[in-house]
């Protein structure tokens, strides 16, 4: 496969988990946010998923439409979905005899749905989980079609390493921007509510009430979100299916490159095995994410060198 | 009978040939369609017209125009109603296109080798040196089988009595067959039924005839070479054409930086390290192909890619350098290339054509330039030509001091009256001018041409040019089995 489409494949999917991501955040913001005594503030939304300045966070954190708007349709933050829809569109474009012409259709009907003027306005003025629905439905398109109709060959491989490695970064993500609000604190006491609409966010709720039954702690969510194998949110599940898919990459060519990511895949996944919720709490859950974090993007830049570069 | 205003305003021309209409009513062949068309109601053929846009605008159908940092895909304006032709007259074509063809494969083997032709004096001489599409550095090359235009789309139009002409011989990188293939699917989609009603002919096999050819010359004689399309890019109005027809034959499409020359020879950079190149369709023009070469500020093309092709370890289709015989001052003399190299008349004419570079012809068109299409010889795509009629006296008089800096750029035609074929337009039936381009492919088992093409079509009222670039469209193209 050539380098400049595995590349494509692998930004295209990165685009897309990343854009699924947001748009179950942001709808389980926007139902917490009405189901609040307090004044709601997007402002961990914001951290996690913008790269706006604290000061112009501030501007807006209290605004949820404002906040939406931005998230959603903003041509200026390259992390909107409108922004991230587009990009993924013009790297399948760009590669599309290597997608099924089902896949490539239905990104570029998701790009026309984002471009739709009428769009801007339901989400200012109606339903915001409708309008959010309707784009969550559309990335559940993709998974889909990708699923069913993508030949199981190296493009495959190359998508589903960059879902998996978006979404691991994510997950860890949302752990620490929330713990940050309770200074990593693993022992603190919270509202209820706010584990539960974190552990929505990942659609990861049911699965704790089914597993952990003795109600919210903190500790718990930890352990779901780093460390539940069957969780397909979490960040072990996520580097297993990692490694899973690397794993058809090997043969007889680029064996150097081969080797020393599986090396690095095999370590971080040895890592979040034999760690628990005990080590993590000891060593502070925000160095933990720090490291498990950095040998994602190491990963990601060493797939990058010895796979991708072309130009 | 609200239907029947349909056709209310179809008002043929009497200097026109209409392929539908003749002066006793509608000719047998579109008889099925005028039914059809009177049969159904305005409100379905606008619900019709609408559902081919958004199938265009939904399977990505689309060229983009990106202004101020944001794409706007724009469809190629597609007319509902199909063009059709008669296996009869597709029988002339065909073995008018065939014949024009072998003599052109025939001319630049020559003339790219012994120059007989020259020598002989049917072409003069000054006429291909003074080309810029000529290269030397093709002179004495041999390429494989002999094959020059592996895909011809030559443009025939039709007089005011019916008959065919040559307008042009598209021998580069000729475009728009990808329509041919879309324009039908979408016609299957809006109109169900009624292309097996009329025994209208496949053109699904382009794709696979393509592909056999390049094949067939790949260099290594190995069972799976490495075949690749080649294009400019995303940024190309034509990529959906490359990318349709790359993916149609399962071949890899790359773009100029996916690949590297190696000790002549060309490899493409994948995730298992470099892969040789075989056969390379390229999309690129002649003068962006090698930046070592020819333009070296060219980042579309490949360094050193001209000496792989030179050693005979990469196969380039269409070759090099064909621009001499496609050059619109070169046209002149395909007739005389037919009866030189074949020792035939031609089948198909040419539209007369005067060469500004004769001061006798010069002098006549000038007197005459007012009814006149007066072209650039190495200019396509509706670019750079005047339309004597439809210009006002202070664009001739520009014109004209633009021929007098260099005549040989320049040749004239009188306007022939292309035909006109009904068209859907803001919800009536009217007529449109349109031309037709077939495309012929060209590989060691022969010439075929898929009984199709595309009908470009002039949608604006009176128009004659049907080039996409100056607000033309396209027509699903039938031609009938019987």
């Amino acid at each position: 496969m050539l380098s400049r489409v595995a590349d494509s494949l692998y930004w295209m999917s990165r685009n897309m988990e990343r854009a699924d991501g947001i748009l179950r955040t942001l709808k389980i913001n926007h139902l917490s946010s009405q189901d609040n005594t307090d004044e709601f503030t997007w402002r961990p939304v914001l951290r996690i998923f913008s790269n706006l300045a604290e000061e112009d966070i501030g501007t807006i954190e209290h605004e949820g439409r404002k906040v939406l708007h931005y998230m959603v349709l903003d041509r200026e933050n390259a992390n909107s979905i409108f922004n991230m829809v587009t990009q993924a569109r013009e790297n399948a474009r760009g590669v599309q005899d290597n997608l099924t012409r089902e896949l490539w259709q239905c990104l570029n009907e998701f790009y026309h749905v984002m471009r739709d003027p009428k769009l801007a306005q339901a989400l200012q003025r109606e339903d915001p989980v409708s309008v959010l629905d309707l784009l969550i439905r559309q990335c559940m398109l993709y998974y889909g079609v990708s699923d069913i109709t993508m030949f199981r060959g190296e493009g495959l491989c190359f998508m589903n390493i960059g879902k998996y490695l978006e979404r691991c970064i994510q997950s860890a993500d949302i752990l620490d921007v929330k713990f940050s609000d309770l200074s990593y604190d693993l022992d603190k006491t919270t509202d209820t509510t706010y584990w539960k609409y974190l552990l929505m966010s990942v659609s990861g709720y049911a699965l704790y009430l089914k597993k952990y039954r003795t109600g919210f702690e903190a500790r718990n969510v930890v352990d779901q979100v780093l460390f539940n194998v069957d969780f397909p949110r979490s960040v072990l599940y996520s580097v297993n299916q990692l490694h899973r898919y690397f794993g058809r990459l090997k043969g007889d060519q680029n064996i150097e490159g081969y080797a020393k990511i599986d090396f690095m895949v095999g370590k971080l996944k040895s890592k979040l095995q034999y760690s628990d919720v005990a080590g993590v709490s000891r060593m502070g859950l925000h160095h933990y994410l720090s490291e498990i974090t950095s040998d994602i993007y190491a990963i990601g830049s060493t797939l990058n060198q010895y796979y991708f570069a072309y130009s | 009978m609200p239907s029947r205003l349909l056709y209310q305003d179809y008002q043929t021309h009497p200097s026109v040939w209409d392929e539908m209409m003749s002066g006793d009513g509608v000719r047998k062949p579109y008889q099925n369609i005028s039914d059809f068309l009177t049969r159904i109601p305005a409100e379905e053929l606008t619900k019709k017209e609408e559902l081919a846009k958004r199938l265009f605008m939904s399977q990505g159908v689309t060229f983009t125009v990106y202004s101020s940092g944001e794409g706007i895909e724009k469809i190629f304006p597609f007319d509902i109603i199909p063009r059709i032709i008669t296996a009869a007259e597709w029988d002339f074509i065909d073995r008018g296109i065939r014949q024009r063809l072998r003599a052109l494969n025939l001319f630049l083997r020559d003339v790219y080798h012994e120059q007989f032709i020259l020598k002989d004096g049917i072409v003069p001489i000054e006429l291909v040196h003074s080309c810029p599409h000529y290269l030397r550095e093709m002179q004495g090359l041999n390429v494989p089988h002999d094959i020059y235009v592996h895909i011809a789309g030559i443009d025939l139009i039709r007089d005011h009595d019916g008959t065919f002409y040559v307008l042009e011989d598209n021998l580069r990188t000729p475009s728009g067959v990808s329509y041919m293939i879309e324009n039908r699917e979408i016609t299957k989609r809006i109109f169900p039924d009624l292309i097996p009603q009329n025994h209208v002919r496949p053109v699904t096999q382009y794709p696979n005839i393509l592909y056999k050819n390049l094949k067939a010359l790949s260099p290594r004689k190995i069972s799976t070479p490495n075949i690749v399309l080649l294009t400019p890019g995303i940024y190309n109005a034509a990529y959906f054409e490359h990318t349709t027809l790359a993916r149609l034959m399962g071949i890899e499409l790359v773009e100029g930086r996916d690949l590297v020359v190696e000790n002549h020879r060309v490899y493409m950079k994948t995730t298992a390290g470099l892969q040789q190149v075989d056969v390379i369709y390229r999309r690129v023009d002649d003068h962006f192909l090698d930046p070592l070469v020819f333009d070296p500020g060219s980042v579309l093309g490949i360094s050193g890619i001209l000496s792989a092709y030179r050693k005979g370890n990469v196969a380039i289709v269409n070759s090099i350098g064909n621009g001499v015989a496609d050059d619109k001052a070169t046209y002149v003399y395909v007739p005389d290339m037919i009866r030189y190299y074949l020792n035939e008349e031609p089948i198909l004419k040419n539209v007369p054509t005067y060469q500004l570079s004769n001061p006798d012809e010069r002098q006549y068109v000038l007197e005459n330039i007012a009814a006149m299409v007066v072209k650039k010889t190495n200019e396509s795509g509706g670019y750079g030509m005047l339309m004597g009629p439809a210009a006002t006296d202070a664009e001739i008089a520009n014109y004209i001091s633009e021929i007098l800096k260099d005549p040989r750029q320049f040749i004239a035609q009188p306007v022939v009256n292309l035909s006109s074929a009904p068209c859907y337009i803001q919800d009536k039936v009217q007529p449109r001018r349109i031309d037709l381009r077939p495309f012929a492919l060209c590989g060691p088992d022969g010439i075929e041409i898929v009984p199709g093409g595309l009908t470009r079509v002039a949608l604006k009222e009176g128009s004659l040019v049907v080039n996409s670039s100056q607000g033309g469209g396209s027509k699903d193209t039938w031609v009938l089995a019987y």
